[in-house]
């Protein structure tokens, strides 16, 4: 495994009623009737972008100008080929192939728009971030489940170790939306937003003059949440600040011990305060990690932030990861 | 990262049938192959044209069916029949479309992603499973993650590939699009009008070479290179500039010297006419004036596109050329078109040279998504 440190440099958040991702942090739900984040977005062509998209372009652009990489007019600071894209979601872009199935079926292929149909293409989301801002490194779609968001910020970490880029965008996204709620018909909440992440090493951002938010530590991905767990605290056994816990959480137990005293930060289910978040959650856990080590965790401690996403064989998932995220060292 | 990459098994589902034998049979054969017509009453389109599996059951979860199969045939070619923990990364276009569309839709939807831990869960294989949405480059992108994943120490056996399946949304995009051929798929043809899409697996072992020896593997294909890079221009068309996707090579190839040593390239080529054009004119930036000498071996000519599967089928294909030693000749082409000004052997198969024992495996996306790979063989 790759010794390099990689950090995090710049948050962004596109949820109704969220502000600033550090109210990620807050107990209350976003309340009342807040402004639709996608109503911040400008300009030409978004006629014909899904809403995942649009939320991931709002995530990712705050992200983008949070950690210094694009300047006032969108287009990027650094050399494009310098930034790689990774974006986690597993219900994407289903409204867009769900109405092209029923409109082939009614009208035959004519019924449907050639505007739309790039949208139907499985990675629509991540190409719309690299488009917008000219991003020329590796670009990639995870659908992994509900692993996915963890999963997404560890490629990012491997895309950086292995040279492929110096600094990767890491979006999650779910969108709500007919489609969605058609394939969960069990579920009553769903999130509809995104959340968005920096990461580059530590060494770029020392060079770009940037203060790091936070350092990835160990990610584990295994059958069982348990193990995932205690893979990553094995390897940091940093007292746990804050634990961002998996959805539907009933039954999961990180070992007690491993986590030592009880995490000052407490425990948050994000799902709980913004619905089930599907493959968005393990970067809303990130960014929420994040803003507490950045700004909320107590002076001079320690902690580290504990996220683990996906119940194993103890839910009904099929895996769990787990990640760890510590205090940025100083430079 | 550190540590060579090897492929120690492969396998193959395409629309000549199931397993590498068959799939090496047709590329000497080099026969014109016809698309099908898809047995779906809802098809209903000027060019409902594919190339199909040989397997009738259009209503099953066939890129499912199809990743099973090709995988088992990988892995009994690696000699892992008995595993229990590898990792499953697997790329496709439309994840697993027959559920969702078998009927008129909207009675129940299933998530269409779940390709790999589908996979895994029936070969009963524990482990990282990832799947990869990246579109038509997505197998190329699933075997560039193997190779970062063993070279990271996260996996010591990786399988990864590509599959997909008869997709009705696909199939009426691409029409509605114009961008159906309505003769055969004819990549680099000067009377090529756009792709024909095909279904299909390919599934590779990708292992450390440590590994490998460690249980007596013998004779592995070196995974060489991966490269990756995206145009951010256009949402559907390559940018004409070519810029990018001659990054993703010269990457994969490696530093200064690394052109020289290809002795064959899988182009993407589907027959797209801007697609193919831009291709030829970065390989010439790549190759420079060796450009005529490298054969390139036009898969898609004989199997169509199989949109997320078709890196993955162009690698096994390529490690077929490897352990064979020989470039089969192509299928023939009517009229080349003159801009695409390449090498594409028509009378009979070009042997590879004992210093250019590597195939250099393309594959582009919509969103200009671009993955190049280098597969090494074996010292001769």
């Amino acid at each position: 495994m790759s010794r390099m440190h990689v950090v995090v440099t710049g948050l962004g958040t596109a949820v109704r009623g969220l502000g600033n991702p550090g109210e990620l942090l807050g107990d209350r739900r976003p309340g009342g009737v807040p402004a639709d984040p996608v109503e911040r977005l400008t300009g030409r062509g978004l006629r014909y972008k899904d809403r995942a998209t649009k939320l991931a372009m709002v995530a990712g652009e705050e992200a983008l100008a949070a950690a210094g990489l694009i300047g006032a007019d969108g287009a990027p600071t650094v050399p494009g080929e310098s930034v790689g894209t990774v974006v986690s979601t597993n219900f994407g872009n289903v409204d867009t192939v769900c109405e092209t199935v029923a409109t082939i079926a009614r009208d035959t292929y004519l019924g449907t728009s050639p505007m739309l149909l790039p949208a139907t293409s499985s990675n629509v989301v991540a190409s719309w971030l690299a488009i917008t801002h000219g991003l020329r490194g590796a670009n990639l779609t995870l659908c992994n489940g509900r692993t996915s968001g963890l999963d997404a910020v560890n490629w990012a970490r491997l895309l950086v170790g292995s040279g492929r880029v110096e600094r990767v965008l890491v979006v999650g996204v779910e969108p709500d939306n007919p489609a969605v709620r058609h394939l969960a018909p069990e579920q009553d909440e769903f999130f509809d937003g995104a959340a968005a992440l920096v990461l580059e090493s530590a060494a770029s951002a020392a060079a770009r003059g940037v203060r790091p938010l936070a350092e990835l530590g160990p990610y584990a991905r295994r059958a069982e949440h348990t193990r995932a767990v205690a893979d990553v605290r094995e390897r940091e056994p940093r007292a746990v600040g804050l634990w961002c816990v998996p959805e539907h959480p009933e039954g999961i137990r990180a070992p007690g011990a491993s986590l030592g005293p009880g995490p000052v930060g407490g425990v948050r289910d994000l799902s709980e305060l913004l619905g089930p978040s599907s493959g968005a959650l393990g970067v809303l856990q990130c960014v929420a990690g994040t803003a507490w080590l950045a700004g909320a965790a107590p002076d001079g401690a320690d902690d580290v932030v504990l996220a683990s996403a996906g119940t194993g064989d103890t839910g009904r998932d099929d895996a769990a990861a787990a990640l760890i995220l510590t205090p940025a060292r100083s430079a | 990262m550190t540590g060579e990459v090897v492929v120690t098994g492969i396998g193959a589902v395409t629309c000549h049938g199931g397993g590498t034998d068959t799939l090496w049979r047709a590329m000497t054969a080099a026969r014109i192959r016809r698309p099908d017509e898809p047995a779906d009453p809802l098809a209903v389109m000027d060019l409902p044209r594919i190339n199909l599996v040989p397997d009738p059951d259009l209503r099953a979860a066939r890129a499912t069916r199809f990743a099973v199969a090709a995988a088992r045939e990988a892995l009994a070619d690696a000699g892992l029949t008995g595993l229990s923990e590898a990792a499953v990364v697997l790329g496709s276009c439309m994840g697993e479309p027959g559920p969702n569309e078998r009927e008129r839709g909207g009675d129940r939807w299933t998530a269409p992603f779940r390709l790999a831990s589908a996979t895994a869960t029936r070969l009963g294989l524990a482990g990282v499973a990832h799947d990869v949405g990246n579109a038509c480059s997505a197998g190329g992108y699933a075997l560039g993650m193997a190779y970062d994943m063993v070279r990271a120490g996260e996996a010591d056996v990786v399988l990864a590939g590509g599959s997909d399946a008869y997709s009705r949304v696909a199939l009426g995009c691409f029409n509605r699009l114009g961008a159906v051929d309505p003769d055969r798929c004819r990549p680099f043809e000067t009377d090529r009008s756009g792709t024909v899409f095909a279904e299909g697996a390919g599934i590779l072992v990708v292992e450390s070479a440590a590994h490998a020896a460690a249980r007596g593997a013998t004779a592995p294909l070196t995974l060489a290179g991966s490269g990756w890079s995206c145009d951010a221009g256009h949402v559907t068309a390559p940018h004409a500039d070519g810029e990018q996707i001659v990054r993703a090579m010269r990457e994969a190839v490696g530093p200064a010297g690394g052109a020289t040593a290809i002795g064959c390239v899988i182009p993407h080529g589907t027959g797209t006419r801007l697609g193919d054009e831009v291709e030829s004119q970065a390989l010439h930036r790549v190759f420079g004036e060796r450009t005529p000498d490298v054969p390139l071996y036009s898969l898609k000519a004989l199997l169509g596109h199989a949109g997320g599967a078709s890196a993955a089928l162009g690698a096994v294909a390529g490690a077929l050329i490897l352990r064979d030693g020989h470039v089969p000749r192509n299928v023939p082409l009517r009229e080349q078109d003159p801009g695409c000004d390449v090498w594409l052997p028509q009378r009979a198969p070009v042997p590879l040279p004992r210093d250019r024992r590597r195939v250099l495996v393309n594959a582009y996306g919509f969103g200009g998504s671009n993955s190049s790979l280098v597969l090494e063989g074996a010292a001769a």
